[in-house]
């Protein structure tokens, strides 16, 4: 069953009296459970491409849909509302708001939400013990490793379980061993909740975990490869 | 909404010295103003106070016209129902009579217009505080008995008229025939009164003594009354009015008596708020520039907060409670530390010896006890509340329309 769809989608930005053509022409399925890859050069539009499925961005041309809701023509609240309910978004780095300790960091989604109280630390504290965090629940993220923070991260983004986690290089900004970790953590995830999972990577070790690999270039996607299924 | 006070709470942490300057800023303000209030207040309440206990008591009664024009023909007899009224009047708690008309003083070396009042001094003692102001040394003293025929005079006029205690002088006037009369009056005493414009302008002899001489009789001018409590004297004169309505007679507080007072008491009041809320308007400035360069600061995790479904509207309302938490903290500090200073000088007072001159023309006594109002605090609290809001509106739309991909590119 499809959770993304987009059709014909088109990317334009003007810069300077430049026009630079990120994507051109993407149709591209994702289905629930997945555990996808869009690979490819730095400049290829993966993060473009991500942007706009996360209704970050709105596209030049084309169509995007998030569980056949079509975000083109949304309102600024509306996307928000969305981007709680139904996205759960992952960046390089810098993902926690700092004056949070890990915790509140995952009840935030529940608390915008409306989850009550105890069920908001329930569920928080279970994911972030599933991460691997369950001695780190009142750390500020000044006070955790990289890794650490980007495992709060993925705690935040699937607590309030979405339709799909987006993440845009996860591992941009740790290294290897971390980076496989935490990989390696997500993929469990998927297989265990069967969260379905997005990212982007241009990293060897990260495309080698991933179920399927859309390679990007110029954005197009130039090979739909699928590894295992 | 409890998440944005929270973050916005501890924000203004992040950056300990900003805030600090932003709070002692609005601190300084807000005490400065208090102080600067409480002063006036002090004045205010002085001014007033003084004026009821050296002329005015709390209410008067006279014969209906005294007040515009204090003719001896305006006099009336204390008839028993009139004396009765007054005296079974459960907000009264002493009251005097007197008699007082313009007259003429003359000593050897100049003359000069005078108020003349015929007092009962055991009476006057608990009404007004002439006693307390009389000299008790180089032979002055009060009057002794509504028959003394000696007169009491304010040092200034004695400066004036260049007299001593136990020199003679002599007091001119109509009587009620209308035959100018002169009679000599030996200086018993001399006074000194907050109050300049008093002391130029009034003399005391004893009651008995004018009566005669003017051929008053038993009539009177006024009868001077104290009330329990001040905020009591519109009921006291409610009740006397209505018991002696068809007398003929002018029921007047303090308040009717000098309007001019409670009107400037009233634009005090208003000119320190008005005074209060300009100074504060540099206050708004200080706190935006604050929030903007804190939302500068922050622009990557906003575009986070944004990304993973914020609504544009809470993050204007985290700015919102972190201009409001700046705004409390400042206000709180600001009251902690007038409250704990005034209540300090409002023991001690504050002496403003220096300025002599002016404090006796405006009547309030050269030491001035500050104190401060619940209506001060309320509007201080407005002042600032308000202020803080309009400071955070501009910042706080600034941060809400921050568009989250800009801010995610930024770190
Ligand atoms: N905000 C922007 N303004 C102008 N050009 C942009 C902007 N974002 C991306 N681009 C351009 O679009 C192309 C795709 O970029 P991007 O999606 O970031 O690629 P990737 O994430 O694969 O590195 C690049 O040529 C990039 O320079
Ligand atoms: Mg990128």
């Amino acid at each position: 069953m499809a959770i993304i769809q987009t059709s014909k989608l088109y990317k334009d930005y003007a810069t300077n009296g430049v026009t630079v053509k990120a994507l051109r022409g993407i149709d591209l399925t994702i289905d629930r459970g997945e555990f996808s890859a869009l690979a490819g050069p730095s400049g290829s539009g993966k993060t473009t491409l991500l942007n706009i499925i996360g209704g970050l961005d709105h596209p030049t041309n084309g169509q995007v849909t998030v569980n056949d809701i079509l975000l083109n023509e949304q309102s600024a609240k509306e996307l928000a509302r969305i981007r709680l309910n139904r996205i759960g978004f992952i960046f390089q780095a810098y993902n926690l708001i700092p004056v949070l300790t890990a915790i509140e960091n995952v009840e935030y989604i529940l608390l915008l939400q409306g989850v009550d109280k105890e069920e908001r630390y329930q569920r928080s504290s279970e994911i972030l013990r599933e991460v691997g965090l369950g001695d780190e629940l009142h750390r500020r993220p000044q006070e955790l490793s990289g890794g650490q923070q980007q495992r709060v991260a993925v705690a935040r983004a699937i607590v309030s379980q979405p339709d799909i986690v987006l993440a845009d290089e996860p591992t941009a900004n740790l290294d290897q061993k971390t980076g496989a970790m935490l990989l390696d953590m997500m993929h469990d995830l998927n297989k265990k909740k069967g969260i379905t999972f997005l990212f982007s990577t241009h990293d060897q070790m990260v495309m080698e975990r991933a179920e399927r690999l859309l390679h990007l270039v110029d954005g197009q996607v130039a090979d739909d490869e699928w590894k295992k299924k | 909404m409890k998440i944005f006070f929270m973050i916005g709470w501890r924000n203004l942490w992040r950056n300990k010295r900003r805030s600090l300057v932003v709070i002692t800023a609005i601190s300084l303000g807000i005490f400065s103003m208090l102080l600067a209030m409480g002063i006036m207040n002090g004045m205010n309440n002085q001014m007033v106070e003084n004026t009821i206990k050296t002329s005015l008591g709390h209410v008067a009664i006279h014969y209906d016209g005294f007040h515009n024009d204090m003719k001896l023909k305006y006099s009336f007899k204390p008839q028993p129902d009139i004396m009765k009224a007054v005296k079974d009047n459960q907000y009264m708690k002493h009251y005097t009579i007197r008699v007082k008309f313009e007259a003429m003083i003359r000593s050897s070396e100049a003359s000069q217009g005078v108020m003349i009042m015929g007092i009962d001094p055991e009476n006057e003692k608990k009404v007004s505080s002439i006693y307390q102001y009389t000299l008790k040394k180089e032979g002055s003293s009060f009057l002794e008995s509504p028959d003394s025929d000696e007169i009491l005079i304010s040092t200034t006029m004695a400066d004036k008229l260049d007299l001593l205690v136990g020199d003679r002088l002599v007091v001119m006037f109509q009587d009620t025939s209308k035959e100018l009369v002169g009679n000599a009056f030996t200086v018993k005493g001399l006074f000194e009164t907050p109050i300049s414009s008093f002391d130029k302008y009034v003399v005391y002899t004893g009651i008995n003594t004018l009566q005669k001489m003017t051929g008053l009789e038993n009539r009177i001018s006024e009868i001077s009354i104290l009330t329990n409590k001040k905020e009591q004297v519109d009921k006291a004169a409610a009740q006397m009015r209505s018991e002696l309505s068809g007398n003929n007679l002018e029921i007047l507080t303090w308040k009717d008596m000098a309007p001019s007072l409670v009107r400037s008491v009233a634009l005090f009041d208003t000119m320190m708020y008005v005074f209060f809320a300009i100074i504060f308007i540099t206050v708004i400035f200080s706190i935006a520039n604050t929030l903007i360069m804190a939302i500068m600061e922050r622009f990557h995790e906003i575009g986070v907060m944004k990304s993973i479904g914020t609504r544009p509207s809470w993050i204007g309302s985290m700015v919102m409670f972190e201009a409001v938490n700046l705004g409390l903290v400042g206000l709180g500090a600001g009251m902690a530390a007038a409250i704990l200073v005034i209540s300090l000088l409002g023991a001690t007072g504050i002496d403003f010896g220096f300025y002599a001159e002016s404090m006796r023309m405006w009547g309030t006594g050269t030491v001035i006890y500050p104190s401060l109002k619940t209506m001060d605090f309320v509007v201080s609290a407005l002042i600032v509340f308000a202020n803080t809001i309009i400071a955070a509106v501009y910042p706080a739309m600034k941060a809400a329309r921050i568009k989250p991909l800009d801010a995610l590119h930024y770190v």
